[in-house]
Protein backbone atom coordinates (compact mmCIF):
# COMPACT_ATOMS: atom_id res chain seq x y z
CA UNK A 1 0.00 0.00 0.00
CA UNK A 2 2.63 2.54 1.17
CA UNK A 3 4.43 0.93 -2.41
CA UNK A 4 1.24 2.17 -4.19
CA UNK A 5 1.44 5.55 -3.12
CA UNK A 6 5.09 6.35 -3.35
CA UNK A 7 5.10 5.24 -6.66
CA UNK A 8 1.79 7.73 -7.25
CA UNK A 9 3.37 10.79 -5.95
CA UNK A 10 7.15 11.78 -5.00
CA UNK A 11 5.74 11.95 -1.44
CA UNK A 12 6.82 10.54 1.71
CA UNK A 13 4.52 7.89 3.47
CA UNK A 14 5.13 10.20 6.44
CA UNK A 15 1.93 11.86 6.14
CA UNK A 16 -0.36 8.76 5.79
CA UNK A 17 1.28 6.85 8.63
CA UNK A 18 1.55 9.76 10.56
CA UNK A 19 -2.30 10.45 10.49
CA UNK A 20 -3.26 7.03 11.99
CA UNK A 21 -0.62 7.54 15.16
CA UNK A 22 -1.57 11.04 15.80
CA UNK A 23 -5.49 10.19 14.93
CA UNK A 24 -5.17 7.77 18.36
CA UNK A 25 -3.00 10.57 20.08
CA UNK A 26 -5.55 12.91 19.47
CA UNK A 27 -8.94 10.90 21.48
CA UNK A 28 -6.30 9.87 24.21
CA UNK A 29 -5.99 13.51 24.90
CA UNK A 30 -9.00 14.84 24.33
CA UNK A 31 -10.43 11.93 26.49
CA UNK A 32 -7.44 12.68 29.17
CA UNK A 33 -7.65 16.78 29.25
CA UNK A 34 -11.34 17.04 29.47
CA UNK A 35 -12.31 14.17 31.44
CA UNK A 36 -9.38 15.42 33.44
CA UNK A 37 -10.48 18.87 33.62
CA UNK A 38 -14.30 17.17 34.61
CA UNK A 39 -12.70 15.05 37.33
CA UNK A 40 -11.02 17.59 38.71
CA UNK A 41 -14.34 20.16 38.92
CA UNK A 42 -16.27 16.55 40.23
CA UNK A 43 -13.52 16.91 43.34
CA UNK A 44 -13.46 20.32 43.42
CA UNK A 45 -17.38 21.08 43.55
CA UNK A 46 -18.57 17.65 45.12
CA UNK A 47 -20.48 17.01 42.25
CA UNK A 48 -20.37 13.56 40.46
CA UNK A 49 -21.31 13.71 36.72
CA UNK A 50 -19.26 16.16 35.22
CA UNK A 51 -16.09 13.19 34.78
CA UNK A 52 -18.95 12.18 32.26
CA UNK A 53 -19.70 15.35 30.31
CA UNK A 54 -15.92 16.22 30.30
CA UNK A 55 -14.94 12.57 28.76
CA UNK A 56 -18.21 12.68 26.06
CA UNK A 57 -16.84 16.54 25.50
CA UNK A 58 -13.30 15.81 25.40
CA UNK A 59 -14.25 12.61 22.99
CA UNK A 60 -16.63 14.56 20.71
CA UNK A 61 -14.10 17.47 20.82
CA UNK A 62 -11.30 15.01 19.40
CA UNK A 63 -12.77 13.75 16.81
CA UNK A 64 -13.89 17.10 15.69
CA UNK A 65 -10.33 17.84 15.56
CA UNK A 66 -9.29 14.81 13.76
CA UNK A 67 -12.29 15.76 11.36
CA UNK A 68 -10.70 18.80 11.11
CA UNK A 69 -7.23 17.82 10.24
CA UNK A 70 -7.71 14.66 8.03
CA UNK A 71 -11.23 14.33 6.83
CA UNK A 72 -11.82 17.81 4.82
CA UNK A 73 -9.80 18.23 1.82
CA UNK B 1 15.42 -12.46 39.54
CA UNK B 2 14.25 -14.12 42.69
CA UNK B 3 16.28 -17.30 44.14
CA UNK B 4 14.11 -19.94 43.45
CA UNK B 5 14.23 -21.60 47.03
CA UNK B 6 11.81 -19.36 47.81
CA UNK B 7 8.91 -20.61 45.31
CA UNK B 8 9.56 -23.96 46.43
CA UNK B 9 9.71 -24.12 50.12
CA UNK B 10 6.47 -26.29 50.63
CA UNK B 11 4.37 -22.61 50.76
CA UNK B 12 1.96 -21.45 48.69
CA UNK B 13 2.95 -20.59 45.22
CA UNK B 14 4.54 -16.90 45.44
CA UNK B 15 3.29 -15.02 41.92
CA UNK B 16 6.12 -12.62 40.84
CA UNK B 17 5.15 -8.99 41.46
CA UNK B 18 6.56 -5.81 40.47
CA UNK B 19 9.43 -6.68 43.52
CA UNK B 20 10.62 -9.00 41.14
CA UNK B 21 11.71 -6.13 38.54
CA UNK B 22 13.54 -3.93 41.65
CA UNK B 23 17.16 -5.93 41.48
CA UNK B 24 19.64 -5.68 44.67
CA UNK B 25 22.66 -3.93 44.12
CA UNK B 26 25.32 -6.21 42.64
CA UNK B 27 28.64 -4.19 44.57
CA UNK B 28 27.53 -3.50 48.58
CA UNK B 29 24.93 -0.51 48.49
CA UNK B 30 25.28 1.19 45.38
CA UNK B 31 22.10 1.91 43.66
CA UNK B 32 24.15 2.54 40.36
CA UNK B 33 25.24 -1.02 40.36
CA UNK B 34 22.25 -2.93 39.33
CA UNK B 35 21.60 -5.33 37.08
CA UNK B 36 19.74 -3.15 34.31
CA UNK B 37 22.95 -0.86 34.68
CA UNK B 38 24.97 -3.12 33.98
CA UNK B 39 23.01 -4.50 30.84
CA UNK B 40 22.35 -1.04 29.14
CA UNK B 41 26.06 -0.43 29.63
CA UNK B 42 26.90 -4.05 27.72
CA UNK B 43 24.20 -3.22 24.82
CA UNK B 44 26.08 0.14 24.59
CA UNK B 45 29.60 -2.26 24.16
CA UNK B 46 27.67 -4.94 22.00
CA UNK B 47 25.66 -2.28 19.78
CA UNK B 48 29.56 -0.23 18.86
CA UNK B 49 31.62 -3.13 18.54
CA UNK B 50 29.33 -5.58 16.52
CA UNK B 51 28.62 -2.62 14.01
CA UNK B 52 32.48 -1.01 14.56
CA UNK B 53 33.97 -4.90 13.26
CA UNK B 54 30.99 -4.72 11.17
CA UNK B 55 32.09 -1.78 8.81
CA UNK B 56 35.50 -1.80 9.36
CA UNK B 57 36.85 -4.13 6.47
CA UNK B 58 34.00 -2.91 4.76
CA UNK B 59 34.51 -4.71 1.49
CA UNK B 60 32.16 -4.40 -2.07
CA UNK B 61 31.52 -7.94 -2.00
CA UNK B 62 30.43 -7.31 1.98
CA UNK B 63 31.02 -10.77 4.12
CA UNK B 64 28.61 -11.83 6.26
CA UNK B 65 29.00 -9.55 9.65
CA UNK B 66 29.13 -6.81 7.20
CA UNK B 67 26.37 -7.99 5.34
CA UNK B 68 24.54 -8.04 8.38
CA UNK B 69 25.41 -5.03 9.76
CA UNK B 70 24.50 -3.06 6.04
CA UNK B 71 20.98 -4.76 6.45
CA UNK B 72 19.80 -3.13 10.20
CA UNK B 73 21.50 -0.04 8.82
CA UNK B 74 19.76 0.00 5.47
CA UNK B 75 16.50 -0.98 7.08
CA UNK B 76 16.88 1.63 9.19
CA UNK B 77 17.60 4.14 6.70
CA UNK B 78 15.42 3.34 4.10
CA UNK B 79 12.36 1.84 5.84
CA UNK B 80 12.44 4.15 8.98
CA UNK B 81 14.43 7.60 7.98
CA UNK B 82 13.76 7.88 4.46
CA UNK B 83 10.51 6.99 3.49
CA UNK B 84 8.95 8.23 6.73
CA UNK B 85 10.70 11.99 6.68
CA UNK B 86 11.32 12.50 3.13
CA UNK B 87 14.22 14.54 1.76
CA UNK B 88 16.14 15.92 4.74
CA UNK B 89 16.12 12.44 5.88
CA UNK B 90 20.12 11.75 6.35
CA UNK B 91 20.80 14.48 9.11
CA UNK B 92 18.25 12.18 11.74
CA UNK B 93 19.68 8.71 10.72
CA UNK B 94 22.19 8.89 13.51
CA UNK B 95 19.84 9.02 16.00
CA UNK B 96 16.92 6.99 14.70
CA UNK B 97 19.81 3.99 14.22
CA UNK B 98 21.47 4.50 18.00
CA UNK B 99 17.82 5.13 18.87
CA UNK B 100 16.96 1.37 16.98
CA UNK B 101 19.49 -0.89 18.03
CA UNK B 102 19.76 0.40 21.56
CA UNK B 103 16.30 -0.28 22.20
CA UNK B 104 16.38 -3.62 20.37
CA UNK B 105 19.36 -4.73 21.93
CA UNK B 106 18.24 -4.01 25.17
CA UNK B 107 15.19 -5.47 24.38
CA UNK B 108 16.17 -8.77 23.40
CA UNK B 109 18.49 -9.17 26.31
CA UNK B 110 14.95 -10.11 28.17
CA UNK B 111 14.97 -13.15 26.43
CA UNK B 112 19.00 -14.14 26.42
CA UNK B 113 20.01 -16.58 28.97
CA UNK B 114 21.76 -16.04 31.84
CA UNK B 115 20.85 -11.86 30.96
CA UNK B 116 16.83 -12.08 31.03
CA UNK B 117 16.08 -8.78 32.07
CA UNK B 118 14.82 -6.34 29.65
CA UNK B 119 16.10 -2.91 31.41
CA UNK B 120 13.53 -1.27 29.28
CA UNK B 121 11.04 -2.55 32.27
CA UNK B 122 12.22 0.17 34.18
CA UNK B 123 10.01 3.10 33.40
CA UNK B 124 12.98 5.38 33.99
CA UNK B 125 14.80 4.09 30.85
CA UNK B 126 12.35 5.03 28.58
CA UNK B 127 11.42 7.82 29.72
CA UNK B 128 14.54 9.15 29.11
CA UNK B 129 14.73 8.13 25.69
CA UNK B 130 11.08 9.56 25.13
CA UNK B 131 12.87 13.08 25.67
CA UNK B 132 15.65 12.80 23.78
CA UNK B 133 12.92 12.76 21.14
CA UNK B 134 10.72 15.14 22.68
CA UNK B 135 13.31 17.54 22.88
CA UNK B 136 14.51 16.90 19.30
CA UNK B 137 11.04 16.94 17.88
CA UNK B 138 10.14 20.62 19.07
CA UNK B 139 13.62 21.42 18.17
CA UNK B 140 13.75 20.39 15.03
CA UNK B 141 10.29 22.62 14.99
CA UNK B 142 11.05 25.57 16.45
CA UNK B 143 14.93 25.91 14.25
CA UNK B 144 12.03 25.14 11.19
CA UNK B 145 9.19 27.60 11.21
CA UNK B 146 10.17 29.49 14.67
CA UNK B 147 8.80 29.23 18.35
CA UNK B 148 5.95 31.54 17.83
CA UNK B 149 4.81 30.20 14.15
CA UNK B 150 5.16 26.56 15.98
CA UNK B 151 2.90 27.24 18.87
CA UNK B 152 0.46 28.90 16.91
CA UNK B 153 0.43 26.33 14.38
CA UNK B 154 -0.28 23.69 17.35
CA UNK B 155 -2.76 25.86 18.91
CA UNK B 156 -4.96 27.34 16.42
CA UNK B 157 -6.27 25.16 13.96
CA UNK B 158 -7.32 27.37 10.48
CA UNK B 159 -10.72 27.70 9.71
CA UNK B 160 -12.58 27.45 12.88
CA UNK B 161 -15.02 29.49 14.37
CA UNK B 162 -12.55 31.37 17.70
CA UNK B 163 -14.93 29.87 20.60
CA UNK B 164 -14.06 26.67 19.77
CA UNK B 165 -10.76 27.32 20.56
CA UNK B 166 -11.53 26.84 24.23
CA UNK B 167 -12.56 22.51 23.48
CA UNK B 168 -9.36 22.47 20.82
CA UNK B 169 -6.74 24.06 21.80
CA UNK B 170 -6.13 22.18 25.31
CA UNK B 171 -6.13 19.03 23.58
CA UNK B 172 -3.96 20.13 20.93
CA UNK B 173 -1.36 20.98 23.35
CA UNK B 174 -1.63 18.09 25.67
CA UNK B 175 -1.08 15.95 22.75
CA UNK B 176 2.26 17.03 21.87
CA UNK B 177 3.73 18.04 24.62
CA UNK B 178 2.39 14.95 27.52
CA UNK B 179 0.55 12.45 25.28
CA UNK B 180 3.58 11.96 22.86
CA UNK B 181 6.15 11.71 24.84
CA UNK B 182 4.27 9.80 27.59
CA UNK B 183 3.07 7.27 25.35
CA UNK B 184 6.04 6.44 23.59
CA UNK B 185 7.86 5.71 26.77
CA UNK B 186 4.87 3.87 28.13
CA UNK B 187 4.41 1.59 25.25
CA UNK B 188 7.59 0.40 25.38
CA UNK B 189 7.56 -0.09 29.30
CA UNK B 190 4.36 -1.61 29.39
CA UNK B 191 5.27 -4.02 26.94
CA UNK B 192 8.73 -5.07 28.13
CA UNK B 193 7.17 -5.00 32.12
CA UNK B 194 4.56 -7.04 31.23
CA UNK B 195 6.42 -9.81 28.94
CA UNK B 196 8.78 -9.93 31.55
CA UNK B 197 5.89 -10.93 34.14
CA UNK B 198 4.26 -13.29 32.00
CA UNK B 199 7.38 -15.06 31.32
CA UNK B 200 8.19 -15.21 35.19
CA UNK B 201 4.73 -16.38 35.69
CA UNK B 202 5.15 -19.57 33.56
CA UNK B 203 8.40 -20.89 34.12
CA UNK B 204 8.43 -20.19 37.97
CA UNK B 205 5.34 -21.41 38.19
CA UNK B 206 6.27 -24.52 36.04
CA UNK B 207 9.42 -24.85 38.72
CA UNK B 208 6.84 -24.73 41.70
CA UNK B 209 4.80 -26.97 40.35
CA UNK B 210 7.85 -29.77 39.52
CA UNK B 211 8.02 -29.36 42.98
CA UNK B 212 4.63 -30.13 44.33
CA UNK B 213 3.23 -33.33 44.63
CA UNK B 214 3.12 -35.96 41.71
CA UNK B 215 0.04 -34.93 40.21
CA UNK B 216 1.44 -31.44 39.98
CA UNK B 217 4.69 -32.63 38.19
CA UNK B 218 2.71 -33.60 35.46
CA UNK B 219 1.11 -30.78 34.73
CA UNK B 220 4.55 -29.14 34.85
CA UNK B 221 5.83 -29.32 30.98
CA UNK B 222 2.99 -28.04 30.07
CA UNK B 223 4.02 -24.86 32.32
CA UNK B 224 6.93 -24.59 30.89
CA UNK B 225 6.53 -25.29 27.32
CA UNK B 226 4.30 -22.38 27.15
CA UNK B 227 6.80 -20.63 28.80
CA UNK B 228 9.13 -21.28 25.77
CA UNK B 229 6.13 -20.79 23.44
CA UNK B 230 6.18 -17.39 25.22
CA UNK B 231 9.50 -16.47 24.77
CA UNK B 232 9.17 -16.54 21.15
CA UNK B 233 6.03 -14.48 21.10
CA UNK B 234 8.03 -11.71 23.26
CA UNK B 235 11.28 -12.09 21.29
CA UNK B 236 8.22 -10.67 18.52
CA UNK B 237 7.14 -8.07 20.95
CA UNK B 238 10.97 -7.21 21.70
CA UNK B 239 11.40 -6.09 17.69
CA UNK B 240 8.38 -4.94 17.24
CA UNK B 241 8.44 -2.10 20.29
CA UNK B 242 11.91 -1.39 19.46
CA UNK B 243 11.03 -0.66 16.07
CA UNK B 244 7.62 1.31 16.88
CA UNK B 245 9.32 3.42 19.10
CA UNK B 246 11.97 4.69 16.19
CA UNK B 247 9.12 4.78 13.66
CA UNK B 248 7.32 7.32 16.41
CA UNK B 249 9.70 9.05 16.77
CA UNK B 250 11.07 9.17 13.02
CA UNK B 251 6.42 10.60 12.23
CA UNK B 252 7.26 13.05 14.66
CA UNK B 253 9.99 14.69 13.29
CA UNK B 254 8.58 14.39 10.01
CA UNK B 255 5.15 16.21 11.40
CA UNK B 256 7.90 18.75 12.98
CA UNK B 257 9.33 19.16 9.45
CA UNK B 258 5.96 19.18 6.85
CA UNK B 259 5.03 22.98 6.74
CA UNK B 260 1.76 22.29 5.84
CA UNK B 261 -1.84 23.72 7.57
Amino acid sequence: MAADAKSDKPEHRGNEEGALWSIMGYLLSGLLIWGGIGWGLDHWLGTHFLLLVGLLLGGGASMYLVWLRFGRE
Amino acid sequence: MRSLQMTGTGGGFVPPSTADFNLPPIFGHNVYTTKPIFLVILSVVLVSVFFIAASRKAAIVPNKLQFAGESIYAFVRNDLARDVIGHEFMRFVPYLFTLFTFILTNNLFGIVPLLQFPAMSHVSFPYVLAIFTFVIFHAVAIRKKGLMPYLKEIMFMPGVPKPVYILLTPIELATFFVVRPLTLSLRLFANMFAGHLLLLVFILGGDHLLKGVIGLKLISPFAFAFGIGLTFFEFMVQCLQAYIFTLLTALYIAGALADEH
